[in-house]
């Protein structure tokens, strides 16, 4: 986490979140990761977002300032996953490079 | 020869469509119909469309008689229009453009509308009117940009009858349009309304309260009734359309005009205009539901010709976006 300025730590008083996503293959966790990390967080302040891949696995870290922000991001998140997730399952597996 | 599948999702319309040269393969669509009195919610939309798009994609492929290795490019409309069902759109575009290594390539909307009408119609180089629930522009095509010489300066057209039709509870099946215009057809008294002409621009906000205000007063008492109060709106916005429509092309010196967009397939808006462009010795272009309405073969068609002039988008640069004018966009593949 970030570090202290000699004043008040506040990070430590965000809320955070942390999601896991396996996947078959590393090739379809950074398809995920590339279908997924786009688009912005709409709102300007208050949340964000960091997605990673690591091998086949796809890792999301949410910190907020609130708990409804956060329940709005996760939420539409996990909509968009699913989607991505049948995608795949319907018109993969990802062709030979 | 060169095959582009595009993605349409702005609004309540989800459809995909495959052009190849020209040629429209498939354009398979749904539309997300609210009870009457109710307008579209995005998160509403975006789940309807989410439970449908990948049914849509088979469709598309299927109809087309193609497999993904087939295509060459997966366009997407990258905005104007409603955030979650963009993002909902790009999110399949941008997957399959992965899982079948193809180029992508984000696609203005209203590039969209006025390629494929210029496709369908072989219009070379009309002033084009592009109507619908979220867009109201005139516009002509002037080195490399489709340049806005006109516009609303609050809702659409295609918005003021919307919610008129939610005023009187007008079914939303089909379209509100499409009802509102059939039930015009039986109006005889015209009931003057606002007429908001602003220099080359329009307002509808104005017409829309007025008759919000007074609809209910005059269908009570009797004054006039629900066909009539169609078509005196019909008559009055479709007017206006025409006068700034007319005004673009005294500019310009345009001997062509082209209908796109939603209410584009207005046969009264059409007809109108046809007695404008008469009276100038002018050519009138317009096409019908299939293309008219918003598509996916209009993404497909736009896409073709951006990615035949070399253009592709990154992965990290497909961001949707809620806001994206006509002229912001590079038009790279006219003279």
């Amino acid at each position: 986490m970030a570090a202290t300025d000699g004043g008040m730590n506040r990070e430590s008083e965000k809320l955070e979140f942390s999601l896991v996503v396996p996947f078959p293959s590393p090739r379809e966790a950074s398809i995920a990761l590339g279908s997924l990390s786009p688009d912005r967080e709409p709102r300007k302040g208050g949340i964000s977002k960091e997605l990673t891949v690591t091998d086949r696995t796809l890792s999301v870290k949410w910190s907020a300032d609130e708990a409804r922000i956060l329940r709005v991001s996760v939420n539409s998140f996990l909509d968009n996953l699913s989607l991505v997730l049948e995608t795949m399952q319907m018109f993969g597996p990802p062709a030979s490079q | 020869m060169t095959i582009v599948i595009g993605f349409e999702g702005s609004a309540n319309k989800i459809g995909i469509g495959i052009i190849k040269d020209g040629e429209v393969l498939s354009n398979p669509r749904r539309t997300y119909i609210t009870p009457p009195g109710q307008g579209f919610m995005p998160s509403d939309t975006a789940r309807h469309h989410r439970a449908v798009i990948l049914t849509v994609l088979k469709e598309a492929l299927e109809q087309a008689g193609l497999r993904p290795a087939d295509i060459d490019c997966v366009a997407y409309t990258k905005g104007p229009g409603m955030g979650a069902p963009l993002v909902t759109v790009a999110l399949v575009a941008r997957t399959v453009a992965q899982l079948w290594g193809k180029p992508l390539l984000g696609v203005n909307h209203c590039i969209g509308h006025i390629e494929m009408g210029r496709l369908i119609t072989q219009a070379n180089n009309p002033t084009v009117l592009y109507v619908s629930g979220g867009n109201t522009q005139v516009i002509a095509y002037s080195e490399r940009r489709y340049r806005i010489f006109g516009e609303t300066i609050d809702i659409a057209v295609g918005n003021c009858l919307d919610r008129f039709a939610r005023v009187i509870k007008i079914s939303n099946d089909p379209s509100p349009g499409y009802n509102i215009e059939q039930m015009a057809k039986k109006g005889s008294q015209y009931v003057e309304l606002p007429y908001t002409v602003k220099g080359m621009d329009v307002s509808f906000s104005g017409i829309l309260s007025y008759i919000e205000e007074a609809a209910h007063k005059m269908l009570s008492s009797g004054q006039c009734s629900e066909e009539d109060l169609c078509f005196s709106l019909q008559e009055t916005v479709f007017s206006m359309l025409v006068e700034i429509t007319e005004r673009a092309m005294a500019h310009c010196g345009s001997g062509e005009v082209l209908i796109v967009g939603g209410v584009g397939c207005n046969l009264r808006l059409q007809e109108m205009m046809g007695v404008m462009c008469k009276e100038r010795n002018a050519k009138l272009f317009a096409t019908d539901e299939r293309f008219c309405i918003d598509n996916g073969a209009m993404i497909a068609q736009a896409g073709w010709e951006m990615f035949r002039s070399g253009q592709v988008t990154e992965l990290e640069d497909s961001w949707i976006t809620q806001r994206y004018r006509t002229d912001e966009v590079e038009v790279t593949w006219r003279d």
